[in-house]
């Protein structure tokens, strides 16, 4: 694995282990609730009623990380559900339903209290509600209207026009949607929704999102990439995960100096920086030094990805005099938003302008569906943008059929032939 | 052959593929994705239904643009149309919120249009019942219902009044009715084969109701004079089929398809809707409750397929390449298939295309089985 070149990244992994050792604790020693939910459901919500949240989606990087996954996806497929179904979403599921398949990373989940996912997918009802009984626990959907008047920039309505970005009616169902899942946190917390406090939390979300922002403009800007994309990540979704709490803002305060630091002091993530890549889709979690792989050979340095390009363009809500409204119209679209016409394409392609992109490596996650759709959309947008495209068949978490060495061929012959690097 | 199954198969068969023909005949079609668009809505505003289907039509301009696996063949025909000017005179192409891949079908659509690769394609709105719970899931629906009535109304300029669509459910329950008398001929001992009778039964979606009745209730007048067929008799589960790929190739090896998950041959199974006070409510009720598909929950699927159970002698899971759905439901259908005795095969093939080697061998075994089975418990 490649050294990390930012304190901030390893405070971040700390605190996520030390985060999660702490829940441990709470759960089994205390008997405290807490929530299994999917990556873009509000944590704030659960944060302020002293529910914690674990995102659905960390638990199943932390898994492929730790080389864990094979086992339990062998014995999914062992209990006859089949290699087309989406891995990543149901992974958390299977570390539970197949628990003794795996050794379970950081001693495992505690048997939660609620579990709760917006239904981005058709499978996403399945999935929690079988994980719901498996272990006993109470499952709340977040559903969504659909879309009807789709708005291409989205990004320029988002932080301050969100109400013109997201239908009235939308707006408003989301709104029911998120009170409903507030009833069921206030009973199990028993405590009461404090909207002053919301406000207030989702203006530090805004801070946060705005330091990001920052960040952004430093690595679209700086000559070479101060920061390597697997560092944004640890850092950005460490972040995000509690966003908007005391260590969040310190956090993401400290990142940001530090990559100032070394913009300010000319410091590269790759010295040899000849071309300047992005990376469209989930991270291949399995296999995290993929992305560092091409620096030497090809002075190819991964700079984007959407974890940290969509924390200021898809969190930030100015104007929280209905707090409730202005969180709900950043949940009404999320996923859409980055995988789907009108919206990803023109932002994928706004953002390789933006950031000098040579070249974008895309994603093909084929059980995947919200994620796998959309991809030629982008492709299309980015290829008009000047950009050369080179799809990636993998899984995020599955490794079983990934071969790390042919992968890594085939991007040394598209940088070779396409990008001429 | 009945002159009445003839017309209705020609109906089921043919209303889309005759798309793009003539502008004359296009110009009162609403073209749909699946079978769950209240159709007396569009009959009230005095327009047509013509729902997608599946096919082994070539679809070279939908590939270019649809990814891989992922949207299952009524969603790449109807693509198709659209990108090659077949949907360029239909009043209205309305896609429901069935499942993802019908709302990516949505997005896709507009996109093309944005992009200038569909131009002339008809006006495309989005049906967004959606099947989950929760009290504002039901005025949600009730209003996206009462906005489908209003949208094709303005379309068509006949703008339909409470009771005029409390009619055409009435007549449309009448067609339901008939279509419970022909899936009822299915059961026990059944009088046609699935192959046969898939097609009439979903031509209910097709044909006026009044029309429909009249036909539907000539088929079962016309099967009750034949002699019950003999063989195992299986339950078509998985993925919803809306074709009859599946019925045939069982069918051939000996067995009778009398019942298939599918909101095409659903109305034999659906209850009348209601339509004492709001009919637009009613039509939303039902639709969001009863429509087959992915979005349909979890425990609703498992009422409907425990109910099948009772009266088959083996199921067929169909879970082709794109299914993300139905085969999450597979390990806890198989426990119980297992308890209750009942042989299964699952196929992983795509419905509409040629029989894979291997799902021909594994409905070989099953129709075996299901003979073994039926032989010794008579």
């Amino acid at each position: 694995m490649a050294e990390k070149q930012l304190g901030a990244t390893a405070a971040a992994s700390a605190f996520q282990k030390d985060w999660f050792a702490q829940l441990r604790r709470r759960v089994f020693e205390q008997r405290e609730p807490y929530a299994l939910v999917q990556a873009d459901v509000p944590f704030e919500l659960f944060d302020l009623l002293d529910v914690p949240a674990v995102s659905n989606q960390w638990w199943a990087a932390v898994i492929a990380a730790k080389q864990q996954a094979g086992g339990l996806l062998d014995a999914m497929a062992a209990d006859g559900l089949h290699d087309g179904l989406c891995r990543y979403c149901s992974l958390g599921y299977a570390s539970m339903r197949y628990g003794d398949a795996a050794s379970a990373p950081w001693g495992g989940l505690p048997p939660p209290r609620l579990l709760c996912a917006r239904l981005t997918c058709d499978c996403i009802h399945r999935v929690f509600s079988l994980w719901a009984d498996t272990c006993g626990a109470e499952f709340v959907e977040i559903d969504h209207a659909g879309a009807g008047e789709l708005q291409p920039e989205w990004w320029t309505l988002g932080r301050r026009r969100w109400r013109e970005l997201v239908e009235p009616h939308r707006l408003a169902f989301t709104v029911a949607a998120l009170e409903a899942l507030v009833a069921r946190l206030e009973a199990i917390s028993g405590r009461r929704l404090d909207y002053g406090a919301l406000r207030a939390r989702l203006d530090r979300v805004n801070q946060q999102e705005e330091i990001f922002d920052e960040v952004r403009s430093l690595i679209a800007s700086a000559p070479r990439c101060p920061v390597r994309m697997n560092e944004q990540i640890t850092n950005v979704m460490a972040t995000q995960w509690v966003r908007g709490s005391d260590w969040a803002l310190s956090h993401a305060r400290a990142f940001r100096d530090e990559v100032k630091q070394r913009v300010n002091a000319g410091v590269a993530a790759c010295p040899g920086e000849r071309v300047r890549l992005m990376w469209v889709g989930a991270g291949l979690w399995h296999d995290t030094d993929f992305y560092t792989a091409f620096e030497a050979s090809h002075g190819a340095v991964f700079v984007w990805s959407m974890y940290l390009a969509f924390g200021p363009d898809g969190y930030i809500r100015y104007g929280l005099d209905d707090p409730m409204a202005a969180l709900a119209s950043r949940t009404a679209s999320f996923n859409e938003y980055l995988h789907n016409p009108p919206w990803a394409p023109d932002w994928i392609a706004h953002q390789a302008t933006q950031h000098r992109i040579d070249a974008a490596l895309i994603l093909r996650p084929r059980s995947m569906k919200p994620s796998a759709t959309g991809r030629l959309f982008i492709e299309r947008a980015l290829e008009r943008a000047g950009v050369p495209v080179l799809p990636i068949e993998g899984d995020v978490v599955d490794a079983r059929a990934w071969d790390p060495d042919a992968a890594r061929a085939t991007v040394r012959s598209f940088l070779d032939e396409r990008v001429g690097a | 052959m009945s002159t009445a199954i003839d017309t209705l198969t020609a109906a089921c068969n043919n209303a889309f593929a005759q798309l793009g023909q003539s502008a004359e005949h296009d110009r009162r079609v609403v073209v749909t994705s699946w079978p769950s668009l209240p159709v007396e809505i569009v009959r009230a505003c005095e327009l047509r239904l013509v729902v997608t289907r599946a096919s082994t039509r070539a679809t070279p301009a939908a590939d270019a643009h649809l990814e891989a696996g992922l949207f299952p063949g009524r969603v790449r025909q109807l693509v198709d149309a659209a990108l090659g000017g077949r949907l360029s005179s239909v009043a209205r192409v309305v896609i429901p919120r069935t499942s993802d891949s019908d709302y990516k079908c949505f997005l896709y659509l507009r996109e093309f249009v944005r992009g200038g690769l569909a131009a002339a394609m008809a006006p495309t709105a989005l049906f967004d019942l959606l099947q989950s719970d929760g009290p504002h899931v039901r005025r949600h629906n009730v209003a996206c219902t009462r906005a489908l009535l209003n949208s094709l109304a303005a379309t068509s300029s006949h703008h339909p009044s409470d009771d005029e669509v409390r009619d055409e459910i009435r007549v449309t329950n009448v067609a339901r009715a008939a279509v419970r008398r022909l899936a009822a001929l299915r059961i026990g001992a059944p009088r046609a084969s699935g192959t046969e009778l898939f097609p009439v039964l979903a031509a209910f979606w097709h044909v006026p109701p009044r029309e429909y009745t009249r036909l539907a209730n000539q088929v079962a007048e016309d099967l009750s004079d034949r002699s019950p067929l003999r063989g195992p008799q299986v339950l078509l589960a998985g993925a919803p089929v809306d074709g009859i790929g599946l019925h045939a190739a069982i069918e051939s090896r000996g067995a009778v398809v009398v019942d298939e998950l599918s909101a095409w041959s659903s109305p034999g199974t659906d209850d009348d809707v209601r339509c004492d006070e709001d009919p637009i409510a009613a039509l939303a009720d039902a639709y969001r409750r009863r429509t087959i598909g992915p979005r349909l929950p979890i425990g609703t699927m498992h009422d409907r397929v425990k109910r099948a159970l009772g009266h088959v002698d083996a199921v067929v899971i169909s879970l082709p390449e794109d299914d993300a759905t139905f085969g999450w439901d597979y390990p806890a259908l198989r426990d119980d298939l297992t308890a209750r005795g009942l042989p299964h095969a699952v196929l992983r093939g795509d419905a509409h295309g040629d029989l894979t080697p291997d799902d021909g061998e594994h409905i070989e075994r099953l129709v075996d089985a299901a003979t073994q089975r039926r032989a010794f418990h008579g």
